[in-house]
């Protein structure tokens, strides 16, 4: 618009501007083909504000924002605004964009007390709805610094100490308030809860405890089974003292009992205090291998081969292991020899032989039809004993 | 020499005992009333001064060097006759004021002994009203009532005294109407802060206030409901001083309020019978509704009455257990008993019932007298033979 003479009425001017229009084309109209995207832009009738204001696009939106967050006013009136910039980011559910207002807001270090602790429990309140807990509660711990009886503080950080799992802390937060305004329902409400899950975690505490208690019961029953039959136990490595201590020994029990066999089966005990062992059976000429998950010490080998071997398995491509033709070795390591263990005694007996040292608690055997050639190959140049 | 009478002796020492006197003056002349309040004789005697016992109250809450403590003490005495609260009332009406002053003050180091001297007072139903009446002057925002309840419920409210005393004043202030309103007040969590006293270790004078103060709450059957709901939840915490280390089946225990389950093998039970028979009864109480019936039967109650029972020693305690489990399995009443508590009973049967009672207690009575003789008078035949 052009610049009024001093002087001149307005009816010069208006006149003399309006004739101007009948020569020159008006040249700060909007363009008619985008005039509602122009008309969006100017700030008085904007229906969404940009997020981000850039000065070049939108610079009368610009000029607004710097008037509001103009340095010059008074850091309480600067917090003010960044509180309310905040207050609307967290309406819209823009928690992110709302700690970053609150947060400028505090930067401003005003000097009013109340203004700050609404800052600070502001902006617990976006944090927990981040589900940034930590921050929140520290955030109220700040606002209760100021002001110790902000309720609102109190009820949010009764509810982080929720989230966090604190349930003592969350009553007592609860009770703190409720010494404050002891009907604020919310406040009941948060403590019933935490209470009743403070509850619970105890309760699963002490099944927890039960647990293993009864776990040790059983493991230590198992031990002492062991060690009543007098079976000798080795360490899985090679190179392991084999004249352990009897700590060793209950060591090497519980992390084989604890640890489960690759194929998930374990020592267990049966109501008359009698052993079953997971047994593998290796089959070296043809490099097979079975694992009996449950040999109860009590059956003998024969029982368990006529199972095994009622069907002569897929591999054996001569057909020839049959219960009758097997014999049935165990490997003494360290003397490199091999004992021929008789199909008809039991488990336990095998077990109890002063050479037999069971190895990661599973008791391991070796298969071969004794006629044949491959097992006079194998047999060949090794010690062999016979066990009666 | 002319013999003096005790009472002269007694007026003797009220000079002494004035405030302001030379403090180790009043400490000597305080522990001699304190000896005198130790004999049925020497409270009767000093009932009759009520000077001396008004000097004896401006002591016991003044602060030191005076002897409050000891004169606390001997109000503490005085006031568990209850032949001695009128005089003691008279002397100084304010009484029950002051000492609740001071029993509520956190910095007051003989709170425990004026708390002690309220819970005497408070069983007899005039100074019971006075103490009601001096609670409900509102403090700005607390209620006496209210200060009272967190005195009691929070640990360390008053770093020198523990505040047991204040479970038993809270007892007897119960039995009135307008205590019982307060701590059942729905919008307000006050009953509920109780509830985990009842597992208290240090003080069976503060387990028992507790216990029954929930008893007389349960009084109020209009509540039951809420009581034994999610809000209040009070059965587990009922139930839990009667349960041992009971080893129950996986299938019991699910049964069992999340409280009582999985309890460690070194649970013991509520070591005084009394508390215990004060629980059953409060138990008993809540199953007087149908719905209250069936809610204490959901929740489990049977299983842990049922160990009780076998291992209770008490034979009166014992009968009472009886009695519950009995409602707890038994049929459903007819039509028209279904609140037990607003039944009428007629009084030829009501005459009956008082009868099997005396009868019960005398069977108790020569239980207990067996028990307690033991095997010593055969012992003595055997060594005479």
């Amino acid at each position: 618009m052009e610049q009024q003479d001093p002087g001149t009425t307005f009816d010069d001017g208006m006149d003399s501007f309006v004739e101007k229009f009948q020569s020159q084309p008006y040249r700060g109209g909007f363009h008619e083909s985008q005039w509602e995207e122009e008309f969006e832009k100017i700030p008085l009738f904007m229906k969404n504000s940009p997020s981000e204001i850039d000065p070049l696009e939108n610079p009368d939106l610009a000029c607004l924002q710097s008037i509001i967050f103009d340095e010059e006013r008074s850091p309480e009136d600067q917090a003010r605004t960044y509180k309310d910039e905040g207050n609307d980011y967290f309406k819209e559910k823009d928690y992110k964009k709302a700690v970053i207002s609150y947060t400028e807001g505090l930067k401003k270090k005003c000097t009013d007390p109340d203004l700050n602790a609404i800052l600070y429990t502001n902006r617990a309140a976006a944090q927990y709805y981040l589900g940034n807990f930590r921050s929140s509660l520290n955030d109220v711990m700040a606002a209760r610094k100021l002001r110790p009886c902000h309720l609102k503080a109190i009820i949010r950080g009764a509810s982080c100490h929720l989230e966090l799992k604190n349930y003592v802390e969350a009553v007592n937060w609860c009770d703190e308030g409720l010494q404050i305004d002891a009907t604020e329902k919310k406040l009941l409400d948060l403590r019933a809860k935490a209470d009743k899950l403070k509850r619970t975690e105890q309760r699963d505490i002490r099944k927890a405890k039960l647990k293993e208690k009864k776990k040790q019961d059983q493991n230590e029953a198992l031990l002492q089974a062991i060690k009543a039959r007098n079976i000798r136990l080795v360490a899985e490595a090679a190179g392991e003292d084999e004249d352990s201590a009897s700590e060793g020994l209950s060591e090497l029990v519980l992390y084989g009992l604890s640890s489960e066999n690759p194929c998930g089966a374990r020592l267990s005990v049966d109501d008359q205090g009698r052993l079953s062992w997971p047994v593998l059976f290796l089959y070296p000429e043809y490099a097979q291998s079975d694992l009996v998950s449950a040999f109860h010490e009590d059956s003998r080998f024969i029982d368990h081969l006529m199972v095994m071997f009622g069907e002569t398995p897929s591999w054996d491509l001569e057909q020839k292991y049959c219960p009758d033709n097997l014999e049935v070795y165990f490997e003494d390591e360290d003397r490199e020899a091999l004992y021929c263990v008789s199909p008809s005694s039991t488990l336990l007996q095998v077990l109890q032989h002063p050479r037999y040292f069971v190895k990661a608690l599973t008791p391991t055997f070796l298969v071969c039809v004794g006629s044949s050639g491959f097992c006079r190959n194998y047999l060949r140049g090794k010690k062999v004993h016979q066990v009666k | 020499m002319a013999e003096t009478s005790p009472k002269a002796e007694a007026a003797k020492l009220l000079p002494f005992l004035a405030l302001g006197e030379r403090a180790d003056l009043q400490a000597a002349a305080a522990q001699h009333v304190l000896a005198l309040t130790g004999s049925g004789p020497g409270r009767t005697l000093l009932a009759g001064q009520a000077a001396l016992l008004q000097a004896l109250v401006e002591l016991a809450v003044a602060p030191p060097p005076a002897p409050a403590r000891d004169a606390a003490r001997a109000l503490v005495n005085l006031a568990a006759d209850p032949g001695l609260h009128k005089p003691l009332l008279a002397a100084e009406p304010r009484l029950p004021v002051r000492l609740l002053g001071c029993a509520l003050d956190p910095h007051w180091p003989w709170a425990e002994e004026a708390a002690a001297v309220l819970a005497n007072l408070s069983r007899e139903p005039v100074p019971c009203a006075a103490l009601t009446e001096a609670l409900a002057a509102t403090e700005p925002g607390e209620s006496g009532l209210e200060r009272l309840v967190r005195a009691l419920c929070t640990p360390g409210y008053n770093a020198r005294a523990p505040l047991h005393y204040l479970g038993p004043v809270l007892s007897n202030l119960s039995q009135r109407p307008a205590t019982r309103a307060f701590l059942l007040d729905r919008n307000r969590c006050v009953v509920q802060r109780l509830l985990t006293l009842t597992q208290y270790p240090d003080s069976s004078v503060r387990r028992g206030g507790v216990v029954g103060t929930l008893r007389n709450c349960c009084f109020e059957h209009r509540h039951h409901e809420w009581l034994l709901g999610p809000e209040v939840d009070i059965l587990p915490f009922l139930l839990l001083p009667l349960a041992g280390p009971e080893d129950f089946s996986e299938e019991e225990m699910e049964r069992l309020p999340i409280d009582l389950q999985y309890l460690p093998p070194d649970k013991q039970r509520e070591p005084d019978a009394d508390i215990r028979k004060m629980l059953i009864e409060t138990i008993m109480l809540l199953t007087a509704t149908a719905p209250g019936r069936k809610q204490v039967r959901d929740q489990g109650a049977y299983l842990i009455l049922r160990e009780l029972h076998s291992w209770e020693p008490e034979p009166d305690v014992r009968v009472t257990c009886e009695k519950l489990i009995q409602v707890l399995i038994g049929d459903e009443p007819e039509r028209g008993l279904e609140n037990l508590l607003e039944v009428q009973v007629p009084e030829e049967i009501e005459r009956q019932l008082q009868q099997q009672d005396h009868q019960e207690r005398e069977q108790c009575e020569r239980e207990q007298q067996e028990l307690e003789l033991g095997p010593g008078p055969q012992a003595e035949k055997a060594a005479s033979m």
